[in-house]
């Protein structure tokens, strides 16, 4: 899980407020995960994560420089195996749908207590989606907006071409992840949940970050076919 | 501070300057003058670059009013490009008629003389009403000067027999143009007051007054200033309403820019004294709880979208309805794009939810959360309501509907039903309760 041969977690903390980058840092020492340094906006967070190699970046949506969901891309650009936990004092819906569509694997209001801020990080550094109830609604919300502007699209080009056929078509949920992601939205923890569909928590865990998985695929096929539409081959 | 523009400015999208907006130190730039030139030394640049910087009071005038005095908003330059398109295409409609007929004119060579003076006269006004310092009033008074002298010089280049029977002037419908301007430059009334010096110049050349021609004449030309100088004046008056609402636009946003802003500083001020209160306990964990509920407050007022119902569809997003009923107990999850609904429909669904979230208030247990999704689900609109709380047994409910309390059975079922929705209450003892409201869309 960890590349430090000490076993410890290292994290980057991305945030422009000083008071709450210390606050969080000494949180997360304290809580036993080494932090590997900290930036106050989107490029300084791209500098200071290719240096340092985190395994996990605590990153702000709101920075002075660049939108969340840009730096999110980026840092995946650069470091395809560091996983990004945004943390947002607003909670504008449309910036932390982005943000998540661009890769970050979760979502935490900078609101959460102390407790819950570590067990966030714990779960996105070995690989879990950090679902919160506010964020399946969006993720739900998405995924009902995608079928219905592909429906509208196919009614429109019924005749088109089968060259954009494939590109798209919209990822779907399939039924037992409807059933979940309402059940994370009405507030149900992963265990619960398990409890009531008789699954295993793991189970559950696995289609929660399917649902993830999906969105951030098709918003990559997304943008590469808008980059082939504009000529940027 | 700056965080804000990450909201706002995203790559992509370019800031765009309404029109009129331009920087302070644009606008201080004024024309060139001579008498200037030898305060700009060869090294200069540098100096004058500091100046400006330095220099950034806005113009002693307001730039409004300066623009429409000169006349040089965008529109009223299209409008003299307009006047000089029909002088020129006039020009030639007449050199036709000119050409054709010189062989009858009592004076031929007076006939080309006055084509070349057209023609020189029509290049000198193009090019002087083609920039603002041109559009003089004296170069607009000699305008309609010479074309009403054009107009009498057709009594002597002409003959007097085709001049009785109807011949057409020397300029033909040339002379509009100078009407035009007048009512470019000035609005109708100078438009017209131009109209009628052309037309007494028709006077002259026919020598007749109030005949059945001249007043149909003078109409047509009364019409081409009258009707031309309040449909510029109007154009005038919507650009400049069009502009004012573009400033305003531009300074909405920007005060909205403003808060969001701050509305983001204090989120983050209000959710660290809440995470660190609970964390140190005691006295400290009392201000947090307080700094939570203010910070819930505040981030469902900055997300709020607008519960102003569209005016032309009356229909309303019941997200925005549905938000402000969250607080430090209760989460509200929505889709990103708005959840549209008849006002009335949406009004019962946000009331029977404040309905549901009161129950669980008063009676799910003193710590009890609550969670409230809004869904589109592609038929309708569902929403669902859940508590960690204490539930009920089955059959509770028909038992307190039987005794009278009408409570849930009222204000939850009784509101979804009167609109067409369903609403369904589940509960199991220690499990909390769940309800769901769903109505189908229009």
């Amino acid at each position: 899980m960890s590349p430090t041969p000490d076993g410890q977690v290292r994290v980057l903390v991305v945030d422009d407020h000083p008071i709450w980058r210390d606050a969080a840092a000494r949180s997360l020492t304290e809580a036993g995960f080494r932090v590997a340094g900290t930036a106050g906006d989107g490029a300084q967070a791209l500098r200071v994560a290719a240096a340092t190699r985190p395994d996990v970046v605590l990153l702000d949506l709101n920075l002075p420089d660049y939108p969340g969901a840009e730096v999110t891309r980026r840092l995946l650009a650069a470091l395809p195996s560091v996983r990004v936990l945004m943390l947002s004092a607003s909670g504008e819906r449309q910036d932390v749908l982005d943000a998540v569509t661009a890769g970050a694997s979760g979502y935490l209001l900078k609101s959460a207590e102390v407790r819950d801020l570590v067990d966030a990080v714990r779960a996105t550094a070995s690989g879990h989606a950090v679902f919160t109830p506010g964020l399946a609604g969006l993720v739900l919300g998405e995924y009902r907006r995608l079928a219905q502007s592909t429906a509208g699209q196919g009614a429109a080009a019924a005749p088109g071409a089968s060259l954009t056929a494939g590109s798209a078509t919209a990822p779907q949920l399939t039924e037992r992840e409807t059933e979940i992601l309402r059940l994370v939205a009405k507030g149900l923890t992963y265990p619960q949940i398990a409890e009531r569909l008789t699954l295993s928590p793991r189970t559950v865990q696995n289609h929660v970050q399917n649902t993830l998985s999906k969105l951030q695929l098709h918003n990559k096929a997304q943008l590469v076919r808008y980059a082939l539409e504009s000529g940027v081959d | 501070m700056g965080r804000q523009t990450s909201n706002t400015h995203k790559p992509g999208h370019p800031v765009r300057r309404p029109p009129g907006m331009s920087t302070a130190a644009g606008l201080t730039r004024g024309p060139w003058r001579w008498w200037q030139r030898d305060v700009a030394p060869a090294g200069g640049l540098a100096i004058q670059a500091a100046a400006r910087v330095a220099v950034r009071v806005p113009v002693r005038r307001d730039p409004q009013t300066r623009r429409n005095c000169r006349n040089v908003t965008p529109m009223s330059s299209q409008l003299w490009r307009a006047v000089a398109v029909y002088r020129i295409v006039t020009l030639v409609y007449a050199a036709v008629w000119i050409l054709r007929d010189e062989t009858y004119y009592a004076h031929p060579l007076g006939g080309f003389l006055a084509l070349i003076f057209m023609t020189v006269w029509t290049f000198v006004t193009v090019a002087a009403y083609s920039r603002p310092p041109g559009r003089k009033g004296w170069l607009i008074a000699a305008d309609v000067a010479v074309a009403a002298i054009l107009i009498i010089s057709t009594k002597w280049i002409d003959t007097a027999y085709r001049i009785n029977h109807g011949a057409p002037t020397i300029p033909v419908i040339w002379v509009a143009s100078a009407i035009l301007a007048c009512a470019v430059a000035g609005g109708p009334w100078v438009g017209m007051a131009g109209a009628v010096v052309v037309w007494f110049g028709d006077v002259i050349e026919r020598q007749q007054f109030l005949t059945e021609s001249m007043i149909a004449g003078l109409v047509l030309l009364l019409v081409a200033g009258g009707v031309g100088g309040y449909v510029v004046r109007l154009t005038l008056r919507a650009e400049a309403a069009v502009d004012r609402a573009a400033r305003r636009e531009a300074a909405i946003a920007e005060r909205e820019r403003i808060a969001r802003g701050i509305h983001d500083s204090v989120l983050q001020v209000l959710a660290l004294v809440s995470s660190r209160g609970r964390e140190i306990g005691g006295e400290a964990a009392e201000l947090g709880l307080l700094a939570a509920a203010q910070e819930s407050a505040l981030r469902s007022l900055v997300s709020r979208d607008s519960a102003e119902p569209d005016t032309e569809t009356g229909m309303v997003d019941v997200r925005s309805l549905v938000e402000p009923l969250s607080d430090g107990r209760v989460t509200i999850s929505c889709p990103a794009t708005p959840v549209m609904l008849p006002r009335p429909v949406a009004r019962a669904l946000s009331g029977a939810t404040s309905a549901a979230l009161d129950n669980i208030r008063r009676h799910a247990g003193g710590s009890a959360r609550g969670w409230v999704l809004v869904e589109n689900d592609g038929a309708g609109v569902r929403i669902s309501i859940r508590d960690d709380g204490q539930g009920f047994p089955p059959g509770r409910l028909t038992a307190a509907a039987s005794t009278g309390r009408l409570g849930v059975s009222h204000s939850i079922i009784g509101r979804i039903r009167e609109v067409g929705g369903t609403a369904t209450v589940t509960s199991r003892p220690g499990q909390g309760t769940e309800v769901e409201l769903h109505v189908a869309d229009p």
